[in-house]
């Protein structure tokens, strides 16, 4: 027999397996999922390809996993359930590579409907975004985790082949989803990243600087390691069945370092997580970690303005005009002051101090600051995210100048430490309602009450301050700031000593 | 010898179903006769090489079915007919045919005319495109019946093969078993007596495990002359082998 015609039977085979899978019956209620908690999710974020992308594990692996775990087992027990175990018992083909075909072709369906999921999300991603590629890695990750399910799935069925069996397979994985692996790991633990159900990035993820692979790298050797078990499991089991035969002695053996080797795939992976820490922007594992990608990304900003210049990172650059619109007015109020900014640039949130989570958990996280000289009004992809994040365009346009404007005053008028946290004197409240006022926009102030305003004036004594304030004359205020901006930056100055 | 069984035996627990069997066979239809639980199914599942006996020495097509090589060049010249067959509601009587010519390692090139014929043997053609789940179940028993000969078997084991067939098909069933015991051992487990005096060359009776007569049909009506139960010669001389196995 040539060996054409030896490659051409298990491809006949699989294409039976193919055309005879339960998956493409399922399709439609998995698309349905799909549409409704992977595509809506990702349609609700800004076109940034890195947060966009953490739908597909944090989402899509969510829809797709009780689906193929349960289908998976399903095609695993076929043979138990339709009793015809005696029946291809006694044909020459060894069980395994029986077996491995109902899985591939199970495995066919769901990989191709994760990839075409994928592609819809990342066609609909490229045709908004104005920067960067699509990134692969939770592609990879995706799959691996689908693979993983499919290959348990299919161990759990063929080995308690019942009819009870995918229900069951399906549910807990649903189950495990819900409950969350991460949960399951410790969610305060690095082991925690083994889970691939992910938190929403920092909206300037991946812009900045690379998203580092290490912990895709770690969860598709954590998760690969558990689909080779769970074969080597079955191919063990196999052997141990004298009806199974035709697999020959090599086939013990080779079971009994599959399942060896998948223990230790995942080991090291778990391993390797333990050990990971908080780098530029996301998680370094040291082991795998590669130092050349912690350099920035080189990129050309977008920017708007004359006497006041906005810049953005070119992935914002549809927002610039309106953001330019919108910080000029406030920019050209204290134009000439001591520190205030001459132009607006936006900056990585990860290099603020030392990353985003750190900043959050320490109380040092910064969205906005005025800095260098001579000043720039630096903001970070997290005012940003909050302000742009919606693809479909700026919701409530009165309300975002607002916020725009509000952060480059809070900046000015306090100290970054208490700008950062919104714990603004009052009195700072009160100047930046006033400059906002006397800009032609609506002010939010008071932001929010701090700690240290508690006990202070009221929300009405502060407007009063405000509305007193914004009457002076543009030439009086300004050179009241002048005299007082250090006073009122320091937090010494009272709503009462306001003119 | 195709078929060379030496005190062949086979527990399930405390139960022996099989009790040391003896049993030689060459070309030809072998019909096994015996009452419910007397070990048929058992003996015909060991020579398919789907359970191992627990004991005693079986060589099949000149070949020990304990080794690896040697049981799977068994297998490719096999053909099995279980007692209650299983399949796949979404395949075609084609496709399942085919399915399981490559299971059995037919060559590729041979595969689209073997499933014709076996198809055509059974009188599948018009159904040939149809779902197994739209079949009746004489239907589906004449698909299990195509799949057993799709490889042109060596060895071919039946168990119940006319169960659920009208009489026009069995008459048909029996006229190719016939065609096929000229070339290759054929083993047919039944309960029908008529089959047997019909196509069969030789018959063995087992009862309790055991094979109690060894013979041809007409040795076994021999057999029931002036003795035994039955309405038909072959009923009655089974009846006495029976009766006095027991005695």
């Amino acid at each position: 027999m040539t060996a054409v015609a030896l490659a051409r039977r298990p491809a006949r085979v699989l294409r039976l397996e193919i055309k005879h899978s339960p998956v493409p019956w399922v399709l439609p209620l998995i698309a349905a999922l799909f549409f409704f908690n992977t595509y809506r999710t990702a349609a609700g974020f800004p076109a940034i390809w890195t947060v966009r992308a953490s739908v597909i594990t944090d989402h899509m692996l969510f829809d797709f996993g009780a689906f193929a775990c349960g289908l998976s087992a399903w095609a695993g027990s076929r043979e138990g359930r339709r009793k015809t175990t005696d029946l291809v018992a006694t044909t020459a083909r060894p069980a395994w590579t029986r077996q491995a075909a109902v899985l591939a072709g199970t495995m066919f369906w769901l990989v191709l409907a994760f990839l075409a999921g994928v592609a819809v999300l990342y066609v609909q991603t490229a045709r908004q975004a104005t920067w960067g590629g699509p990134p692969l890695w939770p592609v990879a990750v995706g799959v691996v985790g689908v693979v993983t399910v499919c290959a348990i799935g299919f161990t759990c069925g063929a080995l308690f082949p019942g009819r009870f069996t995918a229900p069951l397979a399906a549910i807990a994985v649903l189950v495990l989803n819900m409950v969350g692996l991460r949960a399951a790991l410790g969610s305060s633990s690095p082991y925690a990243l083994l889970s691939p159900a992910t938190s929403v990035p920092p909206v300037d993820a991946g812009l900045f600087y690379r998203v580092p692979p290490d912990v895709a790298i770690a969860q598709v050797m954590f998760m690969g390691g558990i689909t080779v078990t769970a074969v080597g499991v079955l191919a063990l089991a196999l052997t141990f069945r004298r009806s199974a035969g035709g697999s020959g002695r090599w086939l013990r053996p080779v079971a009994a370092a599959l399942v060896a080797a998948g223990v230790a795939a995942s080991a090291t992976a778990f391993g390797l997580t333990g050990t990971a820490k908080q780098g530029v922007a996301g998680w370094d594992i040291p082991a795998l970690h590669d130092a050349a990608s912690d350099q920035p990304i080189a990129y050309a900003p977008d920017c708007a303005g004359t006497s006041f210049q906005v810049c953005l990172h070119p992935a914002f650059g549809s927002y610039l005009s309106d953001m330019a619109v919108a910080l000029d007015p406030v920019a050209a109020e204290i134009a000439g002051l001591p520190g205030a900014p001459v132009r607006a640039e936006e900056v990585a949130s990860a290099l603020r101090a030392g990353g985003f989570r750190e900043a959050l958990r320490t109380g040092g996280f910064q969205e906005s600051v005025i800095t260098g000289t001579p000043p720039v009004f630096e903001f970070n992809g997290e005012l940003v995210g909050n302000f742009l994040g919606p693809f479909w365009g700026i919701m409530d346009p009165a309300g975002w100048r607002a916020g725009f404007q509000q952060g480059l005053l809070e900046a000015f008028v306090a100290r970054p430490s208490q700008a950062a946290l919104g714990n603004i004197a009052p009195a700072q409240q009160a100047v930046v309602t006033a400059l906002m006022s006397a800009a032609s926009s609506q002010p939010q102030l008071p932001r929010q009450d701090g700690p240290g305003t508690q006990a202070g004036p009221s929300r009405p004594q502060i407007a009063a301050a405000a509305q007193r304030f914004a009457a002076l004359s543009p030439a009086a205020r300004h050179a009241w700031l002048a005299a007082h901006l250090p006073a009122l930056r320091a937090g010494h100055i009272t709503l009462a000593q306001l003119p | 010898m195709n078929i060379e069984l030496t005190d062949l035996t086979r527990r399930f627990g405390r139960n022996q179903a099989v009790a040391g069997v003896s049993l030689e066979a060459g070309p030809g239809v072998l019909g096994l006769l015996g009452p419910n639980g007397a070990g048929k199914t058992t003996l015909l599942r060991m020579m398919a090489t789907v359970v191992p006996p627990s004991s005693g020495r079986m060589r099949l097509l000149s070949r020990d079915p304990g080794a690896h090589a040697q049981r799977r060049e068994i297998r490719r010249r096999l053909g099995y007919l279980p007692q209650n067959l299983g399949y796949y509601p979404a395949f075609t009587v084609v496709e399942f045919i085919e399915y399981f010519a490559l299971l059995k390692e037919m060559p590729p090139s041979r595969i689209p005319k073997a499933v014709a014929a076996a198809v055509e043997g059974v009188d599948l053609g018009t159904k040939a495109r149809a779902k197994l789940r739209t079949l009746s179940g004489g239907m589906l028993r004449r698909v299990g019946i195509a799949q057993a000969i799709v490889n042109d078997p060596e060895l071919l084991l039946l168990d119940e093969p006319t169960a659920g067939l009208d009489p026009e098909q069995r008459v048909a069933f029996r006229t190719l078993m016939r065609d096929l015991g000229e070339r290759s051992t054929v083993v047919v487990s039944t309960h029908l007596v008529e089959d047997v005096g019909a196509a069969c060359t030789e018959v063995a009776l087992m009862d309790a495990g055991q094979i109690v007569f060894r013979g041809t049909p007409a040795e076994l009506t021999v057999r029931g002359k002036d003795h035994g139960i039955g309405d038909a010669p072959l009923e009655r001389g089974y009846s006495a082998v029976l009766a006095a196995a027991r005695s």
